[in-house]
Protein backbone atom coordinates (compact mmCIF):
# COMPACT_ATOMS: atom_id res chain seq x y z
CA UNK A 1 0.00 0.00 0.00
CA UNK A 2 1.28 3.75 -0.60
CA UNK A 3 -0.32 7.19 -0.15
CA UNK A 4 -1.01 9.11 -2.81
CA UNK A 5 -2.85 12.64 -2.63
CA UNK A 6 -6.04 13.00 -4.85
CA UNK A 7 -7.80 16.07 -6.79
CA UNK A 8 -10.76 16.45 -8.55
CA UNK A 9 -11.97 18.86 -10.81
CA UNK A 10 -15.30 19.89 -12.05
CA UNK A 11 -18.08 16.95 -12.20
CA UNK A 12 -15.92 14.98 -10.19
CA UNK A 13 -15.22 17.42 -7.96
CA UNK A 14 -19.48 17.81 -7.45
CA UNK A 15 -19.87 14.01 -7.46
CA UNK A 16 -16.79 13.10 -4.73
CA UNK A 17 -18.16 15.76 -2.70
CA UNK A 18 -14.61 16.85 -2.14
CA UNK A 19 -11.88 18.46 -4.28
CA UNK A 20 -8.99 16.63 -2.57
CA UNK A 21 -8.03 13.23 0.20
CA UNK A 22 -5.22 11.34 0.44
CA UNK A 23 -5.64 7.77 -0.24
CA UNK A 24 -4.38 4.42 0.93
CA UNK A 25 -4.08 2.11 -2.00
CA UNK A 26 -2.49 -1.21 -3.54
CA UNK A 27 -3.20 0.41 -7.48
CA UNK A 28 -0.10 -0.18 -9.30
CA UNK A 29 -1.11 2.48 -12.14
CA UNK A 30 -3.06 5.56 -12.26
CA UNK A 31 -5.95 3.41 -14.24
CA UNK A 32 -6.65 1.24 -10.99
CA UNK A 33 -6.88 3.58 -8.85
CA UNK A 34 -9.53 5.67 -10.47
CA UNK A 35 -11.49 2.27 -11.12
CA UNK A 36 -11.17 1.83 -7.01
CA UNK A 37 -12.13 5.05 -6.35
CA UNK A 38 -14.99 5.27 -8.65
CA UNK A 39 -16.45 2.09 -6.52
CA UNK A 40 -16.34 4.90 -3.57
CA UNK A 41 -17.52 7.81 -5.31
CA UNK A 42 -20.44 8.52 -7.84
CA UNK A 43 -18.33 9.17 -10.59
CA UNK A 44 -20.70 8.99 -13.94
CA UNK A 45 -17.70 9.39 -16.27
CA UNK A 46 -15.91 6.91 -17.79
CA UNK A 47 -12.27 6.99 -17.55
CA UNK A 48 -11.58 7.09 -21.53
CA UNK A 49 -13.39 10.79 -21.21
CA UNK A 50 -10.80 12.00 -18.60
CA UNK A 51 -7.14 12.79 -18.51
CA UNK A 52 -4.93 11.75 -15.52
CA UNK A 53 -1.84 14.31 -14.39
CA UNK A 54 0.65 12.75 -11.95
CA UNK A 55 2.99 15.23 -10.41
CA UNK A 56 1.66 18.38 -12.49
CA UNK A 57 2.02 16.45 -15.74
CA UNK A 58 -0.01 14.99 -17.81
CA UNK A 59 0.18 11.10 -17.66
CA UNK A 60 -0.67 7.82 -19.33
CA UNK A 61 -3.01 6.00 -17.42
CA UNK A 62 -0.73 2.83 -17.50
CA UNK A 63 2.02 5.27 -15.09
CA UNK A 64 2.65 3.36 -12.43
CA UNK A 65 2.22 4.87 -9.55
CA UNK A 66 4.82 5.79 -6.49
CA UNK A 67 4.17 6.81 -2.79
CA UNK A 68 3.27 10.32 -2.21
CA UNK A 69 2.70 10.87 -5.91
CA UNK A 70 0.13 14.46 -6.64
CA UNK A 71 -3.13 12.70 -8.95
CA UNK A 72 -5.03 15.07 -10.67
CA UNK A 73 -7.90 13.82 -12.64
CA UNK A 74 -9.42 16.14 -15.43
CA UNK A 75 -12.61 16.03 -16.72
CA UNK A 76 -13.27 18.05 -19.81
CA UNK A 77 -14.84 21.42 -19.57
CA UNK A 78 -17.38 22.93 -21.84
CA UNK A 79 -18.66 25.65 -20.30
CA UNK A 80 -18.77 29.45 -21.08
CA UNK B 1 -44.03 63.07 -23.52
CA UNK B 2 -40.81 62.14 -25.72
CA UNK B 3 -38.48 60.63 -23.50
CA UNK B 4 -35.62 63.79 -23.38
CA UNK B 5 -35.94 66.78 -25.24
CA UNK B 6 -34.66 70.39 -25.72
CA UNK B 7 -36.46 73.32 -24.80
CA UNK B 8 -35.14 77.40 -25.51
CA UNK B 9 -37.96 78.45 -23.03
CA UNK B 10 -38.49 78.14 -19.41
CA UNK B 11 -39.10 74.54 -18.12
CA UNK B 12 -42.48 74.03 -16.79
CA UNK B 13 -41.85 71.37 -13.68
CA UNK B 14 -45.73 71.03 -12.71
CA UNK B 15 -46.81 70.24 -16.51
CA UNK B 16 -43.43 67.65 -17.17
CA UNK B 17 -44.85 65.83 -13.88
CA UNK B 18 -48.45 66.08 -14.60
CA UNK B 19 -47.48 64.10 -18.20
CA UNK B 20 -45.36 61.33 -16.24
CA UNK B 21 -48.72 60.58 -13.77
CA UNK B 22 -49.79 56.75 -14.01
CA UNK B 23 -52.12 54.68 -12.14
CA UNK B 24 -49.88 51.97 -11.21
CA UNK B 25 -47.02 54.10 -9.98
CA UNK B 26 -47.09 54.64 -6.11
CA UNK B 27 -44.04 57.38 -6.28
CA UNK B 28 -42.76 59.95 -8.50
CA UNK B 29 -39.25 61.61 -8.34
CA UNK B 30 -37.83 64.13 -9.48
CA UNK B 31 -34.04 66.04 -10.17
CA UNK B 32 -34.01 69.98 -10.65
CA UNK B 33 -30.39 71.28 -12.10
CA UNK B 34 -30.02 75.40 -11.45
CA UNK B 35 -27.89 77.80 -12.61
CA UNK B 36 -26.09 78.89 -9.65
CA UNK B 37 -24.23 82.02 -9.11
CA UNK B 38 -20.33 80.79 -8.80
CA UNK B 39 -18.29 77.89 -10.26
CA UNK B 40 -14.88 77.26 -9.32
CA UNK B 41 -14.61 80.15 -7.29
CA UNK B 42 -15.74 82.83 -10.08
CA UNK B 43 -18.97 85.29 -9.70
CA UNK B 44 -21.49 83.92 -12.64
CA UNK B 45 -23.81 86.01 -14.01
CA UNK B 46 -25.74 84.11 -16.62
CA UNK B 47 -24.78 81.25 -19.17
CA UNK B 48 -25.39 79.67 -22.39
CA UNK B 49 -26.23 75.95 -23.37
CA UNK B 50 -25.51 74.74 -26.29
CA UNK B 51 -26.01 71.18 -27.72
CA UNK B 52 -25.93 69.35 -31.22
CA UNK B 53 -28.93 68.14 -31.02
CA UNK B 54 -29.66 65.20 -33.41
CA UNK B 55 -26.86 63.23 -31.62
CA UNK B 56 -27.71 64.43 -27.70
CA UNK B 57 -31.70 63.89 -28.67
CA UNK B 58 -30.72 60.50 -29.67
CA UNK B 59 -28.31 59.88 -26.80
CA UNK B 60 -30.81 61.25 -24.22
CA UNK B 61 -33.43 58.62 -25.38
CA UNK B 62 -31.01 56.14 -25.53
CA UNK B 63 -29.93 57.25 -21.30
CA UNK B 64 -34.33 57.04 -20.33
CA UNK B 65 -34.59 54.04 -22.73
CA UNK B 66 -31.82 51.94 -20.51
CA UNK B 67 -33.02 53.62 -17.13
CA UNK B 68 -36.62 52.42 -17.98
CA UNK B 69 -35.51 48.93 -18.57
CA UNK B 70 -32.59 48.72 -15.96
CA UNK B 71 -34.89 49.68 -12.93
CA UNK B 72 -38.37 48.80 -14.31
CA UNK B 73 -40.27 52.05 -13.89
CA UNK B 74 -43.01 53.15 -15.31
CA UNK B 75 -42.15 56.41 -16.91
CA UNK B 76 -39.08 58.93 -17.32
CA UNK B 77 -38.19 62.01 -18.74
CA UNK B 78 -35.49 64.56 -19.37
CA UNK B 79 -35.60 67.74 -20.54
CA UNK B 80 -32.94 70.18 -20.79
CA UNK B 81 -32.39 73.80 -21.84
CA UNK B 82 -30.74 75.08 -24.50
CA UNK B 83 -30.09 79.49 -24.92
CA UNK B 84 -29.71 81.73 -22.54
CA UNK B 85 -30.45 81.07 -18.37
CA UNK B 86 -30.10 83.79 -15.85
CA UNK B 87 -28.83 82.81 -12.07
CA UNK B 88 -31.90 80.43 -11.14
CA UNK B 89 -33.24 79.30 -14.27
CA UNK B 90 -34.09 75.55 -14.41
CA UNK B 91 -31.56 74.23 -16.49
CA UNK B 92 -32.34 70.51 -16.10
CA UNK B 93 -35.65 68.73 -15.11
CA UNK B 94 -35.62 64.47 -14.91
CA UNK B 95 -38.72 62.95 -13.24
CA UNK B 96 -39.68 59.53 -12.85
CA UNK B 97 -42.46 57.59 -12.00
CA UNK B 98 -42.97 54.10 -10.30
CA UNK B 99 -44.30 51.47 -8.48
CA UNK B 100 -41.99 52.20 -6.09
CA UNK B 101 -39.59 54.67 -4.76
CA UNK B 102 -36.73 53.29 -4.44
CA UNK B 103 -36.83 52.86 -8.42
CA UNK B 104 -37.77 56.05 -8.91
CA UNK B 105 -34.69 57.48 -6.79
CA UNK B 106 -32.24 55.54 -9.02
CA UNK B 107 -33.71 55.49 -12.19
CA UNK B 108 -33.60 59.41 -11.80
CA UNK B 109 -30.10 59.49 -10.36
CA UNK B 110 -29.20 57.43 -13.01
CA UNK B 111 -30.78 59.97 -15.83
CA UNK B 112 -29.27 62.88 -14.92
CA UNK B 113 -25.67 61.25 -14.06
CA UNK B 114 -25.64 59.46 -17.79
CA UNK B 115 -26.89 62.68 -19.04
CA UNK B 116 -24.30 65.04 -17.34
CA UNK B 117 -21.63 62.74 -19.00
CA UNK B 118 -22.67 61.09 -22.48
CA UNK B 119 -24.76 64.09 -23.91
CA UNK B 120 -23.18 66.41 -26.15
CA UNK B 121 -23.89 69.97 -24.20
CA UNK B 122 -21.76 72.85 -24.00
CA UNK B 123 -22.24 75.42 -21.50
CA UNK B 124 -20.91 79.19 -21.45
CA UNK B 125 -20.68 81.07 -17.77
CA UNK B 126 -20.50 84.76 -18.03
CA UNK B 127 -18.79 85.93 -15.44
CA UNK B 128 -19.60 89.14 -13.55
CA UNK B 129 -16.04 90.92 -14.56
CA UNK B 130 -17.28 90.63 -17.79
CA UNK B 131 -15.02 87.51 -18.74
CA UNK B 132 -16.85 84.49 -20.18
CA UNK B 133 -15.14 80.47 -21.05
CA UNK B 134 -16.85 77.33 -21.79
CA UNK B 135 -16.84 75.27 -19.01
CA UNK B 136 -17.75 71.19 -18.21
CA UNK B 137 -17.42 69.67 -21.34
CA UNK B 138 -16.54 66.47 -20.36
CA UNK B 139 -16.76 65.70 -24.30
CA UNK B 140 -14.16 68.05 -25.18
CA UNK B 141 -11.83 67.50 -22.11
CA UNK B 142 -11.99 63.78 -23.37
CA UNK B 143 -10.34 64.79 -26.44
CA UNK B 144 -6.90 65.81 -24.91
CA UNK B 145 -6.88 69.38 -26.58
CA UNK B 146 -3.71 70.64 -25.43
CA UNK B 147 -4.78 74.23 -25.15
CA UNK B 148 -6.68 75.62 -22.48
CA UNK B 149 -10.79 76.29 -23.16
CA UNK B 150 -10.86 80.08 -22.00
CA UNK B 151 -12.07 81.40 -25.32
CA UNK B 152 -14.86 80.63 -27.67
CA UNK B 153 -16.12 77.54 -28.00
CA UNK B 154 -15.03 76.42 -31.93
CA UNK B 155 -14.31 72.57 -32.02
CA UNK B 156 -17.27 70.86 -34.19
CA UNK B 157 -19.11 69.05 -31.38
CA UNK B 158 -18.72 64.82 -30.81
CA UNK B 159 -20.08 62.83 -33.79
CA UNK B 160 -20.06 65.70 -36.51
CA UNK B 161 -16.87 64.21 -37.79
CA UNK B 162 -14.18 65.77 -34.86
CA UNK B 163 -11.35 63.49 -34.58
CA UNK B 164 -11.76 61.70 -31.03
CA UNK B 165 -8.26 59.96 -30.47
CA UNK B 166 -8.71 56.82 -28.42
CA UNK B 167 -5.78 57.49 -25.24
CA UNK B 168 -3.36 54.22 -25.06
CA UNK B 169 -0.99 56.19 -22.77
CA UNK B 170 -1.66 54.16 -19.89
CA UNK B 171 -0.71 50.65 -22.06
CA UNK B 172 1.63 52.41 -23.87
CA UNK B 173 3.61 53.77 -20.88
CA UNK B 174 4.87 50.33 -20.38
CA UNK B 175 8.54 49.56 -21.85
CA UNK B 176 7.31 45.95 -23.74
CA UNK B 177 4.31 48.23 -25.25
CA UNK B 178 5.46 51.50 -26.42
CA UNK B 179 3.94 53.03 -29.60
CA UNK B 180 5.28 49.98 -31.75
CA UNK B 181 3.53 47.65 -29.87
CA UNK B 182 0.20 49.95 -29.82
CA UNK B 183 0.75 49.88 -33.86
CA UNK B 184 0.79 45.83 -33.63
CA UNK B 185 -1.99 45.83 -32.18
CA UNK B 186 -3.66 48.54 -34.42
CA UNK B 187 -2.68 46.39 -37.26
CA UNK B 188 -3.40 42.81 -36.00
CA UNK B 189 -6.73 41.00 -36.23
CA UNK B 190 -8.81 38.32 -33.95
CA UNK B 191 -11.77 36.23 -34.70
CA UNK B 192 -13.50 35.57 -31.67
CA UNK B 193 -16.10 33.10 -31.43
CA UNK B 194 -19.05 33.24 -28.78
CA UNK B 195 -20.16 36.23 -27.41
CA UNK B 196 -21.08 35.11 -23.83
CA UNK B 197 -19.29 34.94 -20.16
CA UNK B 198 -15.90 34.57 -22.04
CA UNK B 199 -16.04 36.07 -25.07
CA UNK B 200 -17.77 39.56 -23.47
CA UNK B 201 -14.59 40.12 -21.61
CA UNK B 202 -12.69 39.15 -24.12
CA UNK B 203 -14.28 41.79 -26.87
CA UNK B 204 -14.33 44.40 -24.16
CA UNK B 205 -10.39 44.38 -23.53
CA UNK B 206 -9.43 43.86 -27.27
CA UNK B 207 -11.69 46.16 -28.42
CA UNK B 208 -10.60 48.87 -25.60
CA UNK B 209 -6.58 48.10 -26.15
CA UNK B 210 -6.81 49.03 -29.45
CA UNK B 211 -6.86 45.86 -31.56
CA UNK B 212 -7.56 46.73 -35.04
CA UNK B 213 -10.10 44.51 -36.54
CA UNK B 214 -12.20 41.97 -34.53
CA UNK B 215 -14.39 39.44 -35.78
CA UNK B 216 -18.13 38.42 -33.60
CA UNK B 217 -19.08 35.17 -34.44
CA UNK B 218 -21.81 34.26 -32.41
CA UNK B 219 -25.20 33.11 -34.34
CA UNK B 220 -27.43 33.24 -30.12
CA UNK B 221 -30.20 35.69 -29.34
CA UNK B 222 -29.60 37.15 -25.86
CA UNK B 223 -31.44 35.01 -23.31
CA UNK B 224 -32.94 36.46 -19.66
CA UNK B 225 -30.28 33.84 -17.94
CA UNK B 226 -27.41 35.37 -19.95
CA UNK B 227 -27.13 38.48 -18.05
CA UNK B 228 -25.76 37.80 -14.64
CA UNK B 229 -22.64 36.54 -16.53
CA UNK B 230 -22.28 38.73 -19.64
CA UNK B 231 -22.98 42.36 -18.42
CA UNK B 232 -22.33 43.56 -22.13
CA UNK B 233 -25.79 42.88 -22.63
CA UNK B 234 -28.88 44.89 -20.82
CA UNK B 235 -32.84 43.91 -20.75
CA UNK B 236 -33.97 45.95 -23.28
CA UNK B 237 -32.05 43.61 -25.77
CA UNK B 238 -33.17 40.38 -24.45
CA UNK B 239 -34.18 38.34 -27.92
CA UNK B 240 -31.39 40.60 -30.19
CA UNK B 241 -28.99 38.99 -32.33
CA UNK B 242 -26.13 38.88 -29.76
CA UNK B 243 -23.40 39.54 -32.05
CA UNK B 244 -24.94 42.48 -33.24
CA UNK B 245 -25.73 44.21 -29.79
CA UNK B 246 -22.17 43.36 -28.78
CA UNK B 247 -20.42 44.89 -32.14
CA UNK B 248 -23.10 48.07 -31.18
CA UNK B 249 -21.80 48.03 -27.89
CA UNK B 250 -17.98 47.89 -28.80
CA UNK B 251 -18.58 50.54 -31.39
CA UNK B 252 -19.19 52.64 -28.78
CA UNK B 253 -16.13 51.73 -26.34
CA UNK B 254 -13.70 52.65 -29.31
CA UNK B 255 -14.08 53.53 -32.72
CA UNK B 256 -10.62 52.74 -33.83
CA UNK B 257 -11.66 49.19 -33.88
CA UNK B 258 -13.46 47.41 -37.00
CA UNK B 259 -15.78 44.98 -35.04
CA UNK B 260 -17.22 42.35 -37.83
CA UNK B 261 -20.98 41.16 -36.25
CA UNK B 262 -21.06 37.84 -37.94
CA UNK B 263 -24.27 36.18 -36.82
CA UNK B 264 -23.67 32.33 -37.41
CA UNK B 265 -22.69 29.53 -35.46
CA UNK B 266 -19.31 28.03 -35.97
CA UNK B 267 -19.73 25.28 -38.96
CA UNK B 268 -17.85 23.37 -40.96
CA UNK B 269 -18.98 24.78 -43.59
CA UNK B 270 -17.90 28.55 -42.63
CA UNK B 271 -15.03 27.89 -39.86
CA UNK B 272 -12.00 27.65 -42.60
CA UNK B 273 -12.77 30.73 -44.82
CA UNK B 274 -13.77 32.81 -41.12
CA UNK B 275 -10.60 31.66 -39.25
CA UNK B 276 -8.85 32.39 -42.63
CA UNK B 277 -9.59 36.00 -42.27
CA UNK B 278 -8.18 36.83 -39.18
CA UNK B 279 -4.56 36.78 -37.64
CA UNK B 280 -5.74 34.43 -34.31
CA UNK B 281 -8.60 33.26 -32.85
CA UNK B 282 -9.99 33.27 -29.18
CA UNK B 283 -12.33 30.41 -28.39
CA UNK B 284 -15.31 31.20 -26.16
CA UNK B 285 -18.15 29.12 -26.74
CA UNK B 286 -19.90 26.91 -24.08
CA UNK B 287 -19.56 23.41 -25.94
CA UNK B 288 -16.97 20.92 -27.03
CA UNK B 289 -18.51 20.86 -30.69
CA UNK B 290 -17.51 24.53 -32.03
CA UNK B 291 -14.26 24.04 -29.48
CA UNK B 292 -13.24 21.11 -31.77
CA UNK B 293 -14.29 23.01 -34.50
CA UNK B 294 -12.31 25.27 -33.81
CA UNK B 295 -9.24 23.57 -32.92
CA UNK B 296 -8.66 21.60 -36.37
CA UNK B 297 -9.45 24.82 -38.36
CA UNK B 298 -6.89 26.42 -36.06
CA UNK B 299 -4.60 23.46 -37.02
CA UNK B 300 -5.08 23.08 -40.80
CA UNK B 301 -4.39 27.17 -40.74
CA UNK B 302 -1.44 27.36 -38.30
CA UNK B 303 -3.10 30.12 -36.62
CA UNK B 304 -2.82 30.61 -32.96
CA UNK B 305 -6.21 30.01 -30.82
CA UNK B 306 -6.71 30.89 -27.25
CA UNK B 307 -9.24 28.52 -25.71
CA UNK B 308 -11.11 28.17 -22.35
CA UNK B 309 -13.76 26.56 -20.35
CA UNK B 310 -15.74 26.97 -17.27
CA UNK B 311 -17.33 24.60 -14.99
CA UNK B 312 -19.19 25.79 -11.85
CA UNK B 313 -16.40 28.06 -9.64
CA UNK B 314 -13.66 26.68 -12.24
CA UNK B 315 -12.28 27.62 -15.11
CA UNK B 316 -9.25 25.69 -17.94
CA UNK B 317 -7.13 28.06 -19.96
CA UNK B 318 -5.08 26.72 -23.05
CA UNK B 319 -2.95 28.18 -25.39
CA UNK B 320 -2.30 26.84 -29.14
CA UNK B 321 0.79 27.71 -31.17
CA UNK B 322 1.25 26.21 -34.84
CA UNK B 323 4.56 24.63 -33.65
CA UNK B 324 5.60 21.39 -34.04
CA UNK B 325 5.91 20.48 -30.89
CA UNK B 326 2.83 22.36 -29.50
CA UNK B 327 -0.06 20.52 -28.36
CA UNK B 328 -3.35 20.96 -29.76
CA UNK B 329 -6.89 20.49 -28.13
CA UNK B 330 -6.81 16.84 -29.54
CA UNK B 331 -3.87 16.29 -28.25
CA UNK B 332 -5.94 16.42 -24.86
CA UNK B 333 -8.47 14.69 -25.85
CA UNK B 334 -8.23 12.16 -28.31
CA UNK B 335 -11.65 11.73 -28.49
CA UNK B 336 -13.67 15.03 -28.46
CA UNK B 337 -16.26 15.22 -25.24
CA UNK B 338 -19.57 14.90 -26.50
CA UNK B 339 -22.03 17.99 -25.40
CA UNK B 340 -24.59 17.02 -22.69
CA UNK B 341 -22.23 14.39 -20.82
CA UNK B 342 -20.12 16.57 -19.04
CA UNK B 343 -22.05 19.95 -17.52
CA UNK B 344 -22.47 23.04 -19.31
CA UNK B 345 -23.37 26.86 -18.36
CA UNK B 346 -27.17 26.12 -18.34
CA UNK B 347 -27.09 22.71 -16.57
CA UNK B 348 -24.38 22.58 -14.09
CA UNK B 349 -24.80 26.68 -13.25
CA UNK B 350 -22.26 29.31 -12.82
CA UNK B 351 -20.91 32.30 -11.12
CA UNK B 352 -20.52 35.32 -13.99
CA UNK B 353 -16.80 36.06 -12.70
CA UNK B 354 -15.77 32.61 -13.14
CA UNK B 355 -16.05 33.15 -16.93
CA UNK B 356 -14.95 36.91 -16.67
CA UNK B 357 -11.98 36.11 -14.90
CA UNK B 358 -10.81 33.27 -17.59
CA UNK B 359 -12.08 35.60 -20.22
CA UNK B 360 -10.08 38.28 -18.96
CA UNK B 361 -7.14 36.21 -18.83
CA UNK B 362 -7.58 35.02 -22.60
CA UNK B 363 -7.81 38.48 -23.46
CA UNK B 364 -4.17 38.92 -21.50
CA UNK B 365 -2.93 35.82 -23.93
CA UNK B 366 -4.04 37.30 -26.82
CA UNK B 367 -2.58 40.71 -26.08
CA UNK B 368 0.61 38.82 -25.14
CA UNK B 369 0.78 37.01 -28.53
CA UNK B 370 0.30 40.00 -30.33
CA UNK B 371 2.71 41.98 -28.66
CA UNK B 372 5.09 39.34 -28.78
CA UNK B 373 6.12 39.10 -24.83
CA UNK B 374 6.41 35.32 -25.03
CA UNK B 375 7.77 34.86 -21.51
CA UNK B 376 4.62 33.25 -20.01
CA UNK B 377 3.88 31.39 -23.36
CA UNK B 378 3.40 27.52 -22.73
CA UNK B 379 1.39 24.97 -23.71
CA UNK B 380 0.40 23.77 -19.88
CA UNK B 381 -3.11 23.55 -19.49
CA UNK B 382 -3.70 25.94 -16.58
CA UNK B 383 -6.42 25.24 -14.43
CA UNK B 384 -7.91 27.91 -12.29
CA UNK B 385 -10.27 27.10 -9.01
CA UNK B 386 -11.88 30.18 -8.10
CA UNK B 387 -13.61 29.33 -4.79
CA UNK B 388 -9.97 28.87 -3.52
CA UNK B 389 -7.84 30.93 -5.57
CA UNK B 390 -5.69 28.00 -6.66
CA UNK B 391 -3.83 28.04 -10.11
CA UNK B 392 -2.18 24.50 -11.12
CA UNK B 393 -0.38 24.08 -14.40
CA UNK B 394 -0.49 21.01 -16.05
CA UNK B 395 2.16 20.21 -18.64
CA UNK B 396 1.07 18.83 -21.97
CA UNK B 397 2.51 17.25 -24.76
CA UNK B 398 1.87 16.57 -27.98
CA UNK B 399 0.40 13.19 -28.74
CA UNK B 400 2.71 11.40 -31.50
CA UNK B 401 -0.59 10.07 -32.69
CA UNK B 402 -2.38 12.78 -32.75
CA UNK B 403 -4.59 13.42 -35.79
CA UNK B 404 -3.04 17.18 -36.72
CA UNK B 405 0.20 15.77 -35.63
CA UNK B 406 -0.28 12.98 -38.07
CA UNK B 407 -1.05 15.23 -40.65
CA UNK B 408 -4.63 13.75 -41.57
CA UNK B 409 -7.75 15.44 -42.31
CA UNK B 410 -9.51 16.01 -39.34
CA UNK B 411 -12.13 16.98 -41.43
CA UNK B 412 -14.95 14.50 -41.80
CA UNK B 413 -16.78 14.07 -44.34
CA UNK B 414 -20.08 14.65 -43.68
CA UNK B 415 -22.71 12.12 -43.47
CA UNK B 416 -26.06 11.92 -43.89
CA UNK B 417 -27.61 14.76 -42.11
CA UNK B 418 -28.47 13.76 -38.30
CA UNK B 419 -30.08 17.08 -37.61
CA UNK B 420 -33.93 17.37 -39.03
CA UNK B 421 -35.83 20.67 -38.45
CA UNK B 422 -39.44 20.34 -37.71
CA UNK B 423 -42.00 23.03 -37.12
CA UNK B 424 -44.42 21.06 -34.74
CA UNK B 425 -44.15 17.32 -33.33
CA UNK B 426 -46.95 16.32 -35.22
CA UNK B 427 -44.91 16.91 -38.49
CA UNK B 428 -42.66 14.72 -37.20
CA UNK B 429 -44.42 12.01 -36.05
CA UNK B 430 -46.81 11.92 -39.64
CA UNK B 431 -43.21 12.05 -41.35
CA UNK B 432 -42.63 8.14 -39.48
CA UNK B 433 -40.45 9.13 -36.69
CA UNK B 434 -40.85 7.58 -33.12
CA UNK B 435 -40.30 10.35 -30.97
CA UNK B 436 -37.72 9.75 -27.89
CA UNK B 437 -37.38 12.70 -25.40
CA UNK B 438 -34.14 12.53 -23.62
CA UNK B 439 -34.55 15.43 -21.26
CA UNK B 440 -34.05 14.67 -17.19
CA UNK B 441 -37.65 13.98 -15.23
CA UNK B 442 -37.39 17.59 -13.78
CA UNK B 443 -37.19 18.92 -17.29
CA UNK B 444 -40.37 17.48 -18.58
CA UNK B 445 -41.95 18.99 -15.33
CA UNK B 446 -40.62 22.45 -16.28
CA UNK B 447 -42.89 21.99 -19.97
CA UNK B 448 -46.25 20.63 -19.28
CA UNK B 449 -47.25 21.13 -22.90
CA UNK B 450 -44.15 18.80 -23.81
CA UNK B 451 -44.18 16.42 -21.06
CA UNK B 452 -46.44 13.88 -22.63
CA UNK B 453 -44.10 12.46 -25.34
CA UNK B 454 -44.37 8.52 -24.70
CA UNK B 455 -40.49 7.74 -25.16
CA UNK B 456 -38.76 8.89 -22.48
CA UNK B 457 -35.03 7.98 -22.07
CA UNK B 458 -33.42 10.37 -19.44
CA UNK B 459 -29.67 11.16 -21.11
CA UNK B 460 -28.19 10.54 -18.01
CA UNK B 461 -29.59 7.15 -17.56
CA UNK B 462 -28.53 6.33 -21.42
CA UNK B 463 -25.10 7.10 -20.30
CA UNK B 464 -24.68 5.42 -16.81
CA UNK B 465 -26.49 2.19 -18.78
CA UNK B 466 -29.54 2.38 -16.73
CA UNK B 467 -31.53 2.04 -19.91
CA UNK B 468 -30.59 1.03 -23.62
CA UNK B 469 -31.38 2.83 -27.04
CA UNK B 470 -34.04 0.88 -28.96
CA UNK B 471 -31.48 -0.62 -31.92
CA UNK B 472 -34.44 -0.71 -34.36
CA UNK B 473 -36.81 1.84 -36.08
CA UNK B 474 -36.80 5.29 -37.31
CA UNK B 475 -36.66 7.75 -34.16
CA UNK B 476 -36.31 11.92 -33.81
CA UNK B 477 -33.93 12.52 -30.96
CA UNK B 478 -35.23 15.38 -28.53
CA UNK B 479 -34.26 17.63 -25.86
CA UNK B 480 -34.58 21.51 -24.95
CA UNK B 481 -32.62 23.09 -27.05
CA UNK B 482 -30.79 20.60 -29.64
CA UNK B 483 -27.39 20.10 -27.99
CA UNK B 484 -27.70 17.29 -26.01
CA UNK B 485 -29.88 15.58 -28.81
CA UNK B 486 -27.60 16.11 -31.36
CA UNK B 487 -24.72 14.46 -29.11
CA UNK B 488 -26.46 11.52 -28.75
CA UNK B 489 -27.63 10.98 -32.01
CA UNK B 490 -24.00 11.43 -33.59
CA UNK B 491 -22.83 9.12 -30.95
CA UNK B 492 -25.37 6.40 -32.19
CA UNK B 493 -24.66 7.18 -35.73
CA UNK B 494 -21.16 5.90 -34.69
CA UNK B 495 -22.43 2.94 -33.42
CA UNK B 496 -23.58 1.52 -36.71
CA UNK B 497 -27.40 2.98 -36.55
CA UNK B 498 -28.44 4.83 -39.24
CA UNK B 499 -32.05 5.65 -38.96
CA UNK B 500 -31.74 8.32 -36.21
CA UNK B 501 -31.78 11.95 -35.96
CA UNK B 502 -31.70 15.02 -34.12
CA UNK B 503 -34.59 17.35 -33.81
CA UNK B 504 -32.89 20.72 -34.57
CA UNK B 505 -33.29 23.39 -32.24
CA UNK B 506 -34.52 21.18 -29.51
CA UNK B 507 -37.76 22.18 -28.52
CA UNK B 508 -37.23 25.60 -27.92
CA UNK B 509 -37.37 25.72 -31.86
CA UNK B 510 -40.92 24.79 -32.26
CA UNK B 511 -43.37 26.85 -33.53
CA UNK B 512 -45.81 26.09 -30.45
Amino acid sequence: MIDVHVQYFAVLRERAGLSQETVATAAATAAELYEELATRHPFNLPRSMLRVAINDEFADWSRPLGAGDRIVFIPPVAGG
Amino acid sequence: MRAFTFSSVPLDPERHRAELADPGAGGYASFEGWVRDHNEGRRVERLEYEAFEALAVKEGERIVADAMARFGVSRAACVHRVGSLDIGDLAVWVGVSSAHRGEAFAACRYIIDEVKHRVPIWKKEHYTDGDSGWVNCERCAAAAHDHDHDHDHAHAPAGSGSAFEHDYSRQVALPEVGAAGQAKLAAASVLVVGAGGLGVPVLQYLVAAGVGRIGILDGDHIEASNLHRQPLYGIADVGRAKAEVAAARLAMLNRDAQVDAIAAHATRDNIDELVAGYDLVVECTDNFRAKFLVNDAVVRAGKPAVFASVHQYEGQLQLYRPQPDWPCLRCLWPTAPRDGLVGNCAEAGVLGPVPATLGAMQAMQVLQLILGLHAGASSALVMVDLLTLETRRVSARRDPDCSHVLGASTDAPDAAPVELAFTTLTAAVESGFELVDIREAWERGFDPPHASIPLHLPLSDLVNGRVQFPAQGRYLVICAHGVRSLSLTEHLRSLGQSEVYSLRGGLAALRC
